[in-house]
This record gives C-alpha cells, sequence and structure tokens, in this order.
C-alpha cells in the first residue's frame, strides 16, 4: 500500500522534471521577441478599443506606434487627443506635433419643420436599410434618414436624437471625434471637423447638391448654391462645388460674414458669444 | 405530378384581379422624361442635345459599358431638357425630357402587325439588332439581352428557359402577353434558340394560368406545322409555387440543375429569358422595332373592378400620368408598389416616370402593408423552411447585426435572391430580408475585393 504511494509520488516527481526541463528549452527556443514598450505604451492608452484610430483596437495602435515611431505622425489617438498623445511619445521617447482637436458635426438641418415629410417609412428603422431602399422620407435625398444609425455606432454616448426635429445632436463634451459616426452614416452628412477656437466653430449644414430650386423646395434650411457666402467670405475659405457651398475649416477665421449673407440660413456659426442674436443649434 | 423547384418557396394568395382586362394602349402624353438608367450596369450616355428634334425608336443614349444598353426615344418631338431628375425611389438621375410633336417613327421601323415566322440566318447579326434595340431582360432585373445570349467562350447552352411562370401575386402583365402576343413570344424563343446554338426551348407556365398554357401550346404546335426552326420547343406547365420566377429556382424546377454558390445559369447550360423580353426580341429582331414599350398592370385589391388595366405604356411616362388615366389613386391605398408585392419596390416619388423594366402600379392597403411589432426569434425555423436557396435566415440575421463577416459567408449570404420568403413566413415579423440584403451586400463586396488583389 505505502510503496504503491511512493512509486507514484516518485513517478510522477520524475515525469515532472523531465518535462519541465524540456518545456523550458522549447520556451527558450521559440520565444517570441516582443517591444516591452508595446505594453507601456498600451497601458497609457485609453482602452476603449473604439478604432476611431485606424487600427484594430488599442493593442493595435500601441503596435504601430511603436513601429512606426519616431515619426507619429501618421498615428493619433482621438479619444486621447494631444495629452494622450504627449504620454505616447514620452513613453517612446519622441516628439508629437500638437494636432487641432475635432469634433463630429453634423451638416443638416432638415428638420420636420423644416423638410416637410413626403412619404412615411414603415420598415426596418436602420439609416443604412432606409437608404439601400429609397432616398428617405422627404424630399431631399440628401439629407438626415433620421433611423438614429449614428446614435448606435457612438460608443461614448455623446450622439443623442432631438425628439423636436428628428436630427441627432452631438454632445461636445462627450465627443472624441473617433469618426465611428461618420462611418455609420449612410448619407456622408457628419464631418469631423477642428473644435475652433473657443469651441466656435462656422459650418454650412447641409449636404444638398440638387440645383437651388429643387433643394430649397424640398427644405427650407438647404444650401441653395448661389455662392454669396464665397462672395463674402475674405479668406477665400468657402467654394461651391455641385450646388454645395463648403467651409475648409482650416482658413476659416471665424468673422461670420457668411452667416449674415447666406438667404436660407443654412451656414450655422456655434458657440459665439451672444452678441448678436443669431447663435443658433445646441 | 408536375414540376417545380425542389426547395423552400411560399404559397402567398394568388390575387390575379386583373387578369380578364385586355392590353390597352395607353394614350402618349404631352411630355416624357426618359431615364438614362433603364437596365442593369452602367447608365447610357445621352447622344442628343437640347433642342433636336428626334423621331420614335430614334436612339438618344449609347451604352456606356459591357453590360449597358442603348435607349431609344419612345415619342416623336423636341428634347427640352437633359438633367437630373427624381426616379422611383427619389434618387437623382439623369432624364432627358421631350416634348412631343405628333407621332413619327424613325425610318426602317415596321409598325404593322403581321406575323413574320421566317428566321434570319445570320446569328451575328440577330445579335447585333437585338443590342441596337435596347433589349433589356423584362423579368425585373433588366439585363442586357445579347449579353446573355453570347455565352461565354468554352460554355454551351444546353436550355432556353422561357419564364413565364409570373409567381409574383396581382402581376397579370406576362400573362395577358402570352394570351395576345402568344405567337410572337414563340418567334422570339425560336429566335433566340438559334442563336444559342440550337438548343430546345421550354416554355415554363405555372398552373394557375391554364388559358396561358393552353394558347402557348396551341401557337407552338401551330407554327411547328407552318413554318421551319421551330422544332424543339415546348411548353411545361409548373406547379405553382413562389418563387418560381427566379431565375435559380426556374432552372431547378425546368431541367433539375443546380447553379452553385456565386455561379451563373450558363455554368449548368441555362438561359433564362422573360416570355416579354422574347416579345422584345420578336420586335427587335423581325420588326426593327426598339424597346420603347411594355405592358404594365395597374391593380390592387382596394381598386375597383373598372379601373382595373393592363397597359401597353411608352417608356418616360410619368406614373402619375398613368395613374390618373387609370382612374386615380383609391383612397384607401397606403402604398403604391412597382413590380409585384413580394419583391417590388415601394414608390416615394408618383412623378417619377416608366422605364423599360416597369411592371404595375399595385395599390396596397395599410392593413396589407403595416409591419407587424418586432419580437424575439422563437427558432421555429419557418424562414429557413420557406428559403428556396436553403439558407438559414434566423442565423444569418443574427450575424448580421453582430457584423459577424466570416461566418455570413460561411453560411452564404451571398447566395440570398431577396425574395423576401422569409419575411414573408416569420411569425415574430423580424425584418429579415432588410438585415440580410445590407449584409449581403458587404459580403459581396468583400469577396469581390479579394478577386481583385
Amino acid at each position: 500500500m505505502t510503496t504503491t504511494i511512493i512509486w507514484t509520488i516518485a513517478i510522477l516527481t520524475i515525469l515532472g522534471v523531465a518535462l519541465a526541463v524540456v518545456l523550458y528549452f522549447v520556451a527558450e527556443k521559440f520565444k517570441v521577441e516582443e517591444d516591452p514598450r508595446i505594453d507601456q505604451v498600451e497601458a497609457v492608452l485609453p482602452g476603449a478599443n473604439c478604432g476611431g484610430c485606424g487600427q484594430a483596437g488599442c493593442r493595435a495602435f500601441a503596435q504601430f506606434c511603436v513601429e512606426s515611431s519616431p515619426n507619429l505622425d501618421k498615428c493619433f489617438c482621438p479619444v486621447g487627443g494631444n495629452d494622450g498623445m504627449q504620454k505616447v511619445a514620452a513613453v517612446l521617447g519622441v516628439e508629437v506635433a500638437a494636432k487641432e482637436p475635432q469634433v463630429a458635426v453634423v451638416r443638416c438641418n432638415g428638420s420636420c419643420e423644416n423638410r416637410p415629410r413626403t412619404n412615411e417609412y414603415g420598415g426596418y428603422q436602420s439609416c443604412r436599410v432606409k437608404a439601400a431602399l429609397y432616398s428617405g422620407d422627404t424630399g431631399c435625398s440628401f439629407g438626415c434618414l433620421g433611423c438614429g444609425d449614428c446614435v448606435a455606432a457612438c460608443q461614448f454616448g455623446a450622439i443623442s436624437m432631438d425628439p423636436e426635429t428628428g436630427l441627432p445632436v452631438v454632445d461636445e463634451e462627450k465627443c472624441t471625434a473617433c469618426g465611428a459616426c461618420v462611418k455609420a452614416c449612410p448619407k456622408n452628412i457628419i464631418e469631423l471637423r477642428n473644435k475652433g477656437r473657443r469651441n466656435m466653430r462656422v459650418f454650412v449644414s447641409c449636404v444638398n447638391k440638387d440645383k437651388g430650386a429643387a433643394a430649397r423646395k424640398a427644405c427650407k434650411a438647404a444650401c441653395i448654391g448661389c455662392g454669396k457666402c464665397v462672395k463674402a467670405c475674405p479668406f477665400e475659405a468657402i467654394t461651391v462645388e455641385n450646388n454645395l457651398a463648403y467651409i475648409d475649416f482650416t482658413k476659416c477665421k471665424l468673422c461670420k460674414k457668411c452667416v449674415a449673407e447666406c438667404p436660407t440660413g443654412a451656414i450655422h456659426a456655434v458657440n459665439f458669444p451672444v452678441v448678436k442674436p443669431k447663435a443658433t443649434e445646441e | 405530378m408536375l414540376k417545380t423547384f425542389s426547395i423552400g418557396g411560399i404559397h402567398p394568395n394568388d390575387s390575379k384581379i386583373s387578369k380578364d382586362c385586355a392590353i390597352e394602349v395607353l394614350p402618349v402624353p404631352s411630355k416624357v422624361y426618359i431615364s438614362v438608367a433603364q437596365h442593369l450596369g452602367a447608365p447610357a450616355n445621352p447622344v442628343v442635345a437640347v433642342g433636336d428634334k428626334v423621331k420614335a425608336g430614334q436612339v438618344i443614349a449609347e451604352p456606356a459599358g459591357f453590360i449597358s444598353a442603348y435607349v431609344h426615344s419612345s415619342v416623336s418631338g423636341t428634347v427640352k431638357s437633359i438633367g437630373p431628375r427624381k426616379d422611383l425611389a427619389g434618387n437623382n438621375m439623369t432624364h432627358i425630357e421631350i416634348e412631343v410633336e405628333g407621332d413619327e417613327w424613325a425610318e426602317g421601323i415596321d409598325l404593322s402587325d403581321t406575323l413574320v415566322t421566317e428566321i434570319p440566318e445570320d446569328n451575328k447579326a440577330i445579335l447585333d439588332r437585338i443590342k441596337m434595340c435596347g433589349v433589356v431582360g423584362l423579368g425585373g432585373a433588366t439585363f442586357p439581352a445579347h449579353v446573355k445570349l453570347c455565352p461565354p467562350p468554352g460554355k454551351k447552352a444546353d436550355c432556353l428557359i422561357l419564364n413565364g411562370a409570373e409567381c409574383e401575386p396581382y402581376l397579370t402583365s406576362d400573362y395577358r402577353i402570352m394570351l395576345e402576343r402568344s405567337k410572337e413570344i414563340v418567334v422570339g424563343a425560336a429566335i433566340m434558340k438559334q442563336v444559342l446554338g440550337g438548343c430546345p426551348a421550354v416554355i415554363g407556365i405555372e398552373e394557375n394560368k391554364p388559358e396561358a398554357i393552353k394558347v402557348m401550346t396551341e401557337a407552338v404546335a401551330q407554327l411547328q406545322a407552318s413554318a421551319k426552326g421551330y422544332d424543339g420547343i415546348s411548353v411545361m406547365p409548373l406547379k405553382k409555387k413562389y418563387p418560381q420566377g427566379g431565375e435559380k429556382q426556374l432552372i431547378d424546377a425546368v431541367m433539375k440543375r443546380q447553379v452553385k454558390s456565386m455561379g451563373l445559369p450558363i455554368d449548368v447550360g441555362a438561359v433564362v429569358q422573360n416570355v416579354a423580353t422574347s416579345l422584345a426580341v420578336y420586335e427587335a429582331v423581325q420588326k426593327n422595332m426598339p424597346l420603347v414599350t411594355n405592358v404594365l398592370t395597374v391593380t390592387g385589391d382596394c381598386l375597383p373592378m373598372e379601373n382595373q388595366h393592363n397597359y401597353k405604356f411608352r417608356i418616360g411616362m410619368p406614373l402619375s400620368y398613368i395613374a390618373e388615366h387609370a382612374g386615380g389613386i383609391p383612397e384607401e391605398a397606403a402604398k403604391i408598389i412597382s413590380g409585384g408585392p413580394m419583391m417590388g419596390k415601394a414608390i416615394a416619388n408618383m412623378e417619377a416616370t416608366t422605364v423599360k423594366g416597369s411592371s404595375s402600379l399595385l395599390y396596397l392597403t395599410a392593413e396589407q402593408t403595416v409591419r407587424g411589432v418586432e419580437s424575439a426569434c422563437i427558432r421555429c425555423g419557418k424562414c429557413a423552411e420557406a428559403c428556396p436557396m436553403g439558407l438559414e435566415p434566423f442565423l444569418l440575421q443574427k450575424y448580421a447585426r453582430n457584423e459577424m463577416m466570416e461566418e455570413l459567408e460561411e453560411n452564404a449570404v451571398q447566395d440570398c435572391i431577396e425574395c423576401g420568403c422569409c419575411l414573408y413566413s416569420c411569425p415574430a415579423n423580424i425584418p429579415l430580408l432588410d438585415i440580410i440584403r445590407i449584409a449581403k451586400g458587404d459580403v459581396i463586396r468583400i469577396i469581390r475585393g479579394r478577386g481583385q488583389r
């Protein structure tokens, strides 16, 4: 009886030691050299795994940063922002240029009031499904479909639908500019724009490329491509292409001349101090 | 025992209310708007300018690629404008606006009713004529007909199948042309059969159209007795089941052959053409008549019997004009559909105009169209039973909602033919097809992208 136990223990011990030795040499032989900096970089990232950087997740982004260092120009974590990137740069011991912080901007003002409904959609409530079927329940085939794919795509709870207007509203505090909503919107309405000085921004809140009369008929607040804003802009920041104005946020100096000039009110200025009664939205 | 396809399928109510309404010719409106995208593939390029005088049957747009088709003017008059106009889904598409003046047809078009049974011998000339006349498949997909009739090298057609199934409820346009233009359809079949190298031709018709089966069988017998080149054409009655008119389903029903995943009918030696396409081929080859007219059904349960119509229309007529001519839109109509109730598209814009493939104006009531509240999947498997492609829609929609692309591909989402059987059979009102259709598009894009790398 005792001998059986002793033998068992002895054999198992010998087996364990022998296999441990084998495993040790195998592990040494097939050791994967991983840059320890990847772990360090990952530790300073936000860990949201949102994919806003263009990589599969935070780990992949950390690897990408380590691989592309010392030049971090192509690496940017929108969630961590400039502070986060400074931390990454510090870990890697390199310099990184600060990027202008951005925010998601909804470029449609086709509220129920501005844009009358021409038909009723009774299908599955998803913008992608709706867009694949037809142009939408209003006369405007470019505008917001209002099913909230962007709300579902946002991992930070920064977008919500306004029941009054039927349009999505971005919470600037929560928005990290990861771009998930930009990708989710089948109509390409949402754009990442520079946050601007003291959060002040001027943008064209319309993406309608129809000719003026057709655009106006579909929506009261549509850009009709008249080009008045182009003439008014002293900084050549505005271009009109395919009957649609676009303000280049890198050139815009926030003078708001275009806002006053726009006949349909398609150009929005947000977060300006309320001196003139023209601050709209949000 | 009548033949039908082997897996899945459903039996929606026939509702062929307008089947006894003879085809009437719609008068030409004062203006037509002809779309340059009336076919699958690249939109055609306009070749007329504003102010040009055009005759009916004249080419106004040329194909912009291999899979594309000629577009002809359906009326005579002056080109007023060329520019974007909303199609029935509300999306902008280039339309050519023509103000009608008289009704003068281009030279060389035979407008008489005489039946021409003698088939030209030169196959190349026939194909050329079909292409020049802008003939596209009129079964729904509007695929250019000449492309389908030229099998790629190394592949041979064993059988030409003419699709007279018309399995969609309500639609009666194919049924009416089978009754009224039966001989022309058979001549068209003989022409296509000759081009394909003399393979047999089978005209598949569902059993719920006994009149059509009788008339078509007689037409085949008469032509076989009186002229050459009509051997090997037969009529095959099929058991009624939706979606019999689906290309792959019809091949299965008639030939007992299955087209494999992502394959084409020609891989199993089949070429499928609709009976309306056959008529268009006849018109093109024997009469030099381009495809500018087609037959459309105006129907619906809420439409009084005297307002049910089968109209021969010209392309470019506004749908609102047709609706008005047919006695107006009934008040109970909550949804207007172009095409059948199963696969047709809801019309968002009644100012849109008819295209080559227009087949119906179908008025559905709120009761017929409003969807029930979605509830959880109970895994009853009704959708899997109904799917004619042997897929498992309940599984696919779950993968699709979670964007699991590998699993979607493994479970052959790309084989979905979007027939809507799953949606029709689901007791939990899950929008199966809506979700699967999007996933199918994504997966096909991934597969195609892979091939290019």
